[in-house]
């Protein structure tokens, strides 16, 4: 006991000098040189949002002026040339359609497989969690291939025997989906088993099927995170580059990433530097909005998976 | 119980089935193409076996590929953890967190193509960054060149996936409780190390399923390189090859006639690389389990 009233701080001994030298790196220095770098990082991601923007506005030979030079004149003709010349508006499109329908596959899918796994809690259960954990480890680079050949192969057959036409990007939303799912019901299994089931329980002892119970209880319930985890599938599908690059040959019917990508090929003959940066505000300005509406329930959603 | 048990199972099968059939059966398929040479429908396969992956091994850009991917992987990961840890030191009693988490987390949700195109402008010859530095008198850079352009990737990348990490472990910095700190504090424990006793072995667990997941991420890495490289006529120097970009060169075979066999094998090879490299993050990040 009375080593206990010792450490009380009022009948500590006078600090040595080395202590205090301690403490004013461990508490003081050390802490607000780290602070000091946070506001840096914070100050620089601004900045870099403020200078893209800026850059966006101005002409190309206000641009190649200084790159921290305030535009001489707004400079509106540079979303023109993004827009129309290099096919942003089109791709615009492609990706809204993209993004939504593998939403309702990958949602559609995992939902209920998310459920079901989640309220199971046998071996199969743990094995079919295991199972799908294992692809979130498997890299897209392994299917490209395969996937590629089978979308191929596909497009030539319907073509050759049933439709007559095909779009190679139903292909992509269709394999993009798959290889979306395993995270998608990794995350939601999580989710799903911190709920409680009493709710669920005493449904049931109403008589109500587990298909009533999940779409009348536990979607009403879960909705909140349900949305947010879709929308952080949505901003993967957004920025998804590699697989449209594999999967869709012509660069007319590619996603908006793909377009910003060509476009930045094609700088060096048109040096259109201004339009550049209008296409990067047109692929980021979007996802901005987003994280300013929902940016709290975005970081919640993504830290779901890694904390159950 | 097994009526409700039979009705799940309805459930569950339908995406077992797609992730199955569309995710998992491809992959075999193609660990199936790595073994032959072959360049599409309507061309002949020709079996070689492991011939492909041979060649990958022995190829001096393959190699360099599988370097450069390494040096990303764990000096990237030096520089992440670096920044979240010093995060988790100070941020939980900073003024403006949830501020800060929000914008520091933002370029991770940004297309890395966007992120590439803005930094490489930035960085270019007659570009922000040398401009800033003949303000303070020091000689411009070529940050593009072949020599830079790697070191500039690896540094977007870490700062643009950083945030991600940021937010994973400051969520389990949150569910330590207070008083910890307190008792700590009056123990004469300054900050700095207290970070080192308590905050630490508290996240340990989610600090090694950041690692799992950086380094499954850092394999995979592909947008950002081509986004930084793009203007170069030659297409991406060999410096900054990592094992995607090599993989979708091979793919964009300049003869027309891409041999799928061996740009499968790399897909099969980043699989097993990214399985031996978590299960060695994991054995590295292994501790006894703390519980409050």
């Amino acid at each position: 006991m009375t080593s206990h009233i010792a450490h009380t701080p009022w009948h500590r001994p006078p600090e040595s000098w080395g202590r205090k030298v301690s403490r004013l790196f461990g508490d003081h220095i050390v802490p607000s040189a780290i602070k000091a770098g946070i506001w840096l990082w914070v100050a620089f991601n601004l900045g870099l949002l403020a200078w893209v923007l800026m850059t966006s506005l101005k002409s190309t030979r206000d641009i190649l002026l200084g790159p921290f030079a305030l535009p001489t004149h707004i400079e509106w003709e540079n979303y023109v040339t993004a827009w129309d010349t290099a096919g942003f508006g089109q791709a615009t499109l492609v990706t809204l359609i993209f993004v939504f329908s593998s939403l309702v596959l990958v949602m559609g899918f995992s939902l209920p497989a998310a459920y079901g796994l989640a309220r199971r809690m046998d071996r199969t259960a743990s094995t079919l969690t295991a199972y799908f954990a294992m692809g979130i480890a498997l890299p897209m680079q392994t299917v490209l291939i395969p996937y590629f050949v089978v979308n191929t192969s596909v497009g030539q057959f319907m073509t050759d025997w049933v439709t007559g036409a095909w779009d190679p990007r139903i292909g992509l939303v269709v394999f993009y989906s798959a290889t979306a799912i395993p995270w998608t019901v990794f995350v939601l299994t999580a989710y799903f088993r911190s709920l409680p089931s009493s709710l669920e329980e005493a449904a049931q002892l109403d008589g109500a099927g587990p298909w009533l119970i999940f779409r009348k209880i536990m979607l009403p319930v879960a909705r909140g995170p349900v949305t947010t985890i879709a929308i952080i599938t949505g901003l993967g599908a957004w920025n998804e580059t590699l697989l449209v690059l594999f999967l869709v040959p012509d660069g007319a019917q590619r996603t908006l990433p793909a377009a910003l990508l060509n476009m930045y090929y094609g700088l060096q003959y048109t040096s259109n530097w201004g339009a550049l940066f209008a296409g990067v505000v047109l692929l980021v300005g979007p996802i901005v909005a987003v994280f300013l509406w929902l940016g709290r329930r975005i970081i919640e959603g993504a830290t779901l998976g890694a904390n159950k | 119980m097994t009526s409700r048990k039979g009705g799940l199972r309805a459930f569950i099968w339908p995406a077992v089935l797609v992730y199955t059939l569309l995710f998992v059966v491809p992959a075999i398929y193609g660990a199936a193409i790595s073994l032959f040479d072959w360049s599409g429908i309507g061309t002949k396969a020709t079996f070689r076996g492991f011939g492909n992956y041979l060649f990958i091994l022995t190829d001096d850009a393959f190699r360099q590929s599988f370097i450069n991917t390494l040096v990303l992987a764990v000096s990237g990961g030096i520089l992440i953890f670096l920044a979240a840890f010093c995060c988790m030191a100070v941020l939980r009693q900073m003024k403006g967190r949830g501020f800060i988490r929000s914008v520091v987390y933002l370029p991770n949700i940004i297309s890395p193509i966007a992120i590439g195109a803005a930094l490489s402008f930035a960085l270019d010859s007659r570009g922000a960054l040398n401009q800033v530095l003949s303000w303070i008198g020091l000689p411009p850079q070529s940050w593009l060149g072949p020599d830079l352009v790697f070191r500039c990737i690896i540094a977007g990348l870490a700062w643009s996936a950083a945030g991600f990490y940021v937010i994973l472990l400051m969520s389990a910095v949150d569910g330590i409780p207070e008083d910890l700190y307190e008792a700590a504090s009056l123990e004469g424990v300054t900050k700095v190390q207290a970070f080192r006793m308590i905050t630490l072995p508290l996240s340990w667990d989610v600090f090694a399923t950041c690692a799992v997941l950086w380094v499954i991420g850092s394999l995979k890495v592909f947008e950002i390189v081509l986004a930084f490289t793009g203007s170069a006529n030659s297409g991406v120097p060999l410096s900054a090859r990592t094992v995607a970009i090599q993989q979708y060169m091979a793919f964009n075979d300049p003869s027309g006639l891409p041999h799928l066999g061996v740009v499968s094998a790399i897909g099969v090879l980043m699989f097993l690389l990214s399985l031996v490299l978590v299960g060695l993050t994991r054995r590295l990040t292994r501790r006894e389990a703390l519980e409050l």
